[in-house]
C-alpha cells in the first residue's frame, strides 16, 4: 500500500487536499489493517478531544494576578521618582536652614550611615535570592 | 474574539494602558490554561506558568506583529514559560488529576451515575498515559487535540516546518498508545 504515517495523520486530522484524501480513501478501502488502525486512533483522538478543565478554570482567572504584576514597576517608578525628589527638596531646605554646621554634620551622618546599613543589608538579601535553590518553591 | 476587536486591543495596548489588555487575557486564559496543564500536569503550575506567559507577552509586545492573530505567538511564548518552569524547578510533569479538578465532557444527554464514572475512569488512564510520555510528545498532542490548532498552527507555536507536524504527532499518539497498553487500557 502506498501511504506513510504522515498520511495516516493528516487524514485522521482533516488536513489532506481532496485529492490525496480521495486517493487514500481508497486505500482504506481496500485494507481492513488499515481502518482498524484508522479507528483505534480516532478512538484515542475522541477521548483527548473529551478532556475539559472546567473545573480547574471556574473563578480562578488569572487576570488580577496579571494586572497586579503590570501594575507594580509603575508604582515602583512612581515611588522612587517621588522620593528622590522630596529628598532633594528636603536636603535643600535643610542645608539652607539656620542649624549650625556641626548638627548638619551629624544629622547627614546618621542618615548616611541608615542608608549605608540599608543598601548593604538590601545587596547581601539579592546575592543570596540569586542562588537559593528553593526560590520557586511555594508555600 | 474577532480578529479586528483582537488587533484593536493590541494596537492600544502597545500604545500604553494595561486595561485594553483585560480582553486579552481573559479571551486567551482558557486556552491557555489547557495547554499549561497540558504540560505541567497540575493546577497550581499551570496558574504559574500561565500568569508569568500573559506578564512575558505584555512585556515583548513591541516586538508582536500586530497584524498577526495573538494565540499562536502567545502559545509559544507560553510553551517556553512551561518548559522554564520544568526545568527550574527541576519538576517532570506532575499528575494531578485524580480528583475534582479535571472531568470528561459529558457525552450527550444519556448521561449516568455508572458512564459519568466510567468516563472519569477513562480520563484518568489517559492522563496516566499523558504523564508516561515524554514533555516533545504531550505538548504536540494538546495543541492538537486539546486546543484544536491546525497544523500550521502547530508548526509556529512548535517553530518546527509544517512538513514535520504529521509525523510528530504520529510518534507521540503512537507514544501514548503504548503507554495505555502498558496501563492495560487497550486500543489494539
Amino acid at each position: 500500500m502506498d501511504y506513510s504515517n504522515d498520511d495516516l495523520m493528516r487524514y485522521l486530522d482533516g488536513e489532506m487536499q481532496p485529492g490525496d484524501r480521495a486517493r487514500f480513501e481508497g486505500i482504506v478501502e481496500a485494507s481492513t489493517e488499515l481502518q482498524r488502525e484508522l479507528a483505534l486512533y480516532r478512538a484515542l483522538k475522541d477521548n483527548l478531544q473529551g478532556i475539559s478543565f472546567a473545573p480547574a478554570l471556574a473563578g480562578r482567572s488569572v487576570w488580577d494576578r496579571v494586572n497586579a504584576r503590570l501594575a507594580r514597576p509603575i508604582g515602583w517608578v512612581m515611588l522612587v521618582i517621588g522620593a528622590t525628589l522630596w529628598a532633594i527638596y528636603g536636603g535643600y531646605i535643610y542645608l539652607q536652614s539656620a542649624i549650625n554646621a556641626w548638627e548638619k554634620l551629624a544629622t547627614s551622618a546618621v542618615i548616611s550611615g541608615i542608608l549605608i546599613l540599608f543598601a548593604t543589608v538590601a545587596w547581601e538579601r539579592y546575592r543570596a535570592w540569586l542562588v537559593d535553590p528553593y526560590k520557586d518553591v511555594h508555600r | 474574539m474577532q480578529p479586528e476587536v483582537e488587533r484593536e486591543l493590541i494596537r492600544k495596548c502597545k500604545a500604553g494602558g494595561p486595561r485594553f489588555y483585560e480582553p486579552i487575557v481573559r479571551a486567551y486564559e482558557g486556552p491557555g490554561m489547557r495547554l499549561a496543564m497540558g504540560m505541567m500536569g497540575n493546577v497550581e503550575d499551570a496558574h504559574d506558568a500561565l500568569q508569568e506567559a500573559f506578564v512575558k507577552a505584555w512585556q515583548s509586545l513591541d516586538r508582536f506583529d500586530g497584524g498577526r492573530p495573538f494565540g499562536p505567538w502567545f502559545f509559544q511564548i507560553l510553551r517556553n514559560q512551561c518548559r522554564d518552569l520544568l526545568r527550574s524547578r527541576q519538576a517532570r510533569f506532575k499528575l494531578e488529576t485524580v480528583d475534582e479538578r479535571l472531568e470528561a465532557r459529558p457525552a450527550g444527554l444519556a448521561s449516568s451515575p455508572e458512564r459519568d464514572r466510567e468516563k472519569r475512569a477513562a480520563t484518568e488512564m489517559l492522563w496516566k498515559g499523558l504523564e508516561r510520555i515524554g514533555a516533545e510528545h504531550r505538548e504536540i498532542l494538546v495543541l492538537k487535540e486539546l486546543e484544536g490548532l491546525r497544523y500550521s498552527e502547530i508548526a509556529e507555536v512548535l517553530g518546527i516546518p509544517d512538513g514535520t507536524v504529521a509525523s510528530r504527532l504520529y510518534h507521540a499518539r503512537r507514544a501514548l498508545r503504548d503507554a495505555l497498553d502498558e496501563l492495560g487500557v487497550s486500543y489494539a
